[in-house]
């Protein structure tokens, strides 16, 4: 074999693998669940009791690199068994530092629990009326032209405006901010590598964030705004209103590309699953089972990334200190010593829970809650309004040869359109 | 630092230092009983991170909140000395508490 054969694909760039990274991630398991990759200094962790032990080990893994990877070079040069020292002096250099899932302790325990409040169960209940009357809006229209466009006319829509509800963002502002988010890139952005990750929309919307804070913090009301702009770390300190700021904006980043995404996957087994969709229609309360094996199998966050703070272990392989981890959450879920029949489609898996499409430990997703609502209710209400949905044909092809494209990047797994067609019921 | 002491699914005890200021979630998953899931990061929205507590220190504790116990209600194992452990703060008051993580859902 010649050395074009053997090498490896590029995680960070190949169209190959963005087409199909589940094929990818299966010949990297193959070389082991702990694997240095040719390509670039990262190391890929594909096993599942592999990636649980990385993202468990907060001690040893530092969050700092997360939203960037390895498509931004480490700012400096890692000296020793132990650079935590050079991440903390150098941090701030690294694109998306100011977010909540790069912190590392002891910050982020405090800001995240700034958040906790907004995703109780009864705050989430209490918004579910407003989610499927959304739902029912932005549908019926696209039922009575017989289809739409499901990602950029549906979800992105829908789950901007439910996270503007959640946070309590006044109704006359929550057009500008979708206006902000539509014309920007999902983060891990592969066609950009000079700005992997963009914040520009984030920015703008932090802009209102900064009044709102102020504006409730001189006179706070009884709205979630005000309980948000009042509340304090659990040391009882008051945060800085700029950590507030950056709190609620990044919900928006966070929540809006991972929650539409999963949605257009999910469409696409409710389609092209024999059976699936009338078996739903049937019996809607399948829904959240459903729900949890498209995380499994498709969920919307392919990797996540940590940096190695010291000289440490990741079950036998040993890791130096400054190493970037690439933890393959979406292969750790098809790990077939952990899943019976890994990429088989079932409703039924024991402990399905226990899936990573959200992450576990001190980073776990904290809006997973919101987004299993959300796109529960979101699905609920197409097969309502439907009595069958496929796919437009003349945009994606005929089943067994579809022609799908997804989202350039390499931490987000989606489909970038997905055209509908909608029969009325 | 203060204490608290987590007896496992297995009956094994095992003593954990605490940072006051965490919840008691936080102190038993960094110290790696693999008992608690913690499946939610701490939103109360899982039940796997439900223990039991010592009876002596079960009126020491934070109240519950109807999330809490609306949640704990779903669970078979649930008894008066039920608590959620990332619904709760531990304070140095609460050195040498005492918990059992309960068996599994
Ligand atoms: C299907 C939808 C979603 C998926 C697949 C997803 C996935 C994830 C994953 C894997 C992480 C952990 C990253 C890590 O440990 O490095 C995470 C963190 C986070 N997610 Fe989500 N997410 C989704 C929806 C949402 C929503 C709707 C919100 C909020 C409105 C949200 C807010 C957050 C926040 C704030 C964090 C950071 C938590 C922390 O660092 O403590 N996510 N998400
Ligand atoms: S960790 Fe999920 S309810 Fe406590």
């Amino acid at each position: 074999m010649t050395d074009q054969a053997t090498a490896e694909r590029d995680y960070f760039s190949d169209p190959s693998v963005l087409k199909d990274p589940y094929d990818y991630f299966e010949e990297m398991f193959s070389k082991g669940p702990v694997h240095q990759l040719q390509s670039r200094d990262i190391v890929m962790v594909t096993g599942y009791d592999e990636a649980l032990e990385v993202l468990r080990n907060t001690q040893d893994f530092s969050s700092a690199i997360c939203v960037v990877g390895a498509a931004y070079p480490l700012p400096f040069e890692p000296r020793g068994d132990d650079v935590s020292e050079q991440i903390k002096a150098h941090r701030h250099e690294i694109p998306g530092s100011d977010l909540l899932v790069t912190y590392d302790q002891p910050q982020h325990p405090a800001s995240r629990s700034l958040l906790n409040r907004l995703f109780a169960p009864s705050r989430l209940k209490a918004m579910e009326g407003y989610m499927s009357g959304l739902a029912d809006k932005l549908l019926q229209d696209a039922v009575a032209r017989g289809g739409c466009e499901l990602v950029k006319e549906i979800a992105v829509p829908y789950v901007t405006y439910v996270v503007a509800d959640l946070l309590g963002v006044p109704a006359a502002d929550r057009d500008l901010f979708r206006a902000a988010l539509d014309q920007s890139a999902p983060p891990g952005n592969m066609n950009d590598s000079e700005k992997p990750t963009e914040f520009s929309a984030l920015e703008y919307m932090a802009g209102f964030f900064v009044r709102y804070v102020h504006e409730r913090r001189a006179a706070p009301g009884n709205d979630v705004l005000s309980e948000f702009a009042t509340a304090k770390y659990p040391d009882g300190s008051t945060p800085d209103a700029m950590e507030l700021v950056r709190l609620s904006t990044f919900l928006f980043g966070a929540g809006q590309d991972t929650t539409a995404k999963l949605l257009g996957n999910s469409m696409r087994y409710i389609i092209d699953t024999p059976g699936l969709q009338q078996q739903l229609r049937t019996n809607r309360a399948l829904i959240p089972a459903f729900i949890e094996e498209v995380l499994r199998l498709e969920g919307s966050s392919k990797v996540t990334f940590r940096v190695a703070r010291k000289k440490t272990r990741v079950l036998d392989t040993e890791i130096p200190a400054g190493k970037r981890v690439v933890v393959a959450l979406a292969a750790a879920n098809r790990d077939p010593r952990r899943w019976e029949e890994p990429k088989a489609f079932k409703l039924d898996r024991p402990k399905i829970r226990e899936h990573l499409a959200f992450g576990r430990g001190a980073h776990t997703c904290i809006g997973a809650p919101l987004a299993r609502a959300e796109v529960r209710i979101m699905l609920d209400r197409l097969l309502e309004h439907t009595s069958d949905i496929g796919f437009s044909e003349a945009y994606h092809g005929k089943p067994g040869n579809r022609r799908l494209d997804y989202e350039p990047s390499f931490i987000i797994r989606g489909l970038a359109q997905l055209h509908l067609e909608l029969k009325a019921a | 630092m203060p204490q608290l002491f987590v007896t496992t699914r297995k009956g094994e005890e095992r003593s954990v230092e605490f940072e006051p200021g965490s919840t008691a979630m936080q102190a038993i998953y960094d110290a790696n009983f693999a008992d608690i899931l913690a499946l939610c990061g701490g939103v109360c929205s899982c039940a796997t991170c439900h223990i039991y507590v010592d009876p002596r220190f079960v009126e020491a504790l934070p109240k519950m909140s109807a999330d809490e116990n609306d949640l704990l209600e779903g669970s078979s194992h649930r008894n008066e000395r039920s608590r959620l452990s990332c619904q709760f703060r531990l304070s140095p008051e609460l050195d040498g508490l005492r918990v059992t993580i309960a068996p599994e859902d």
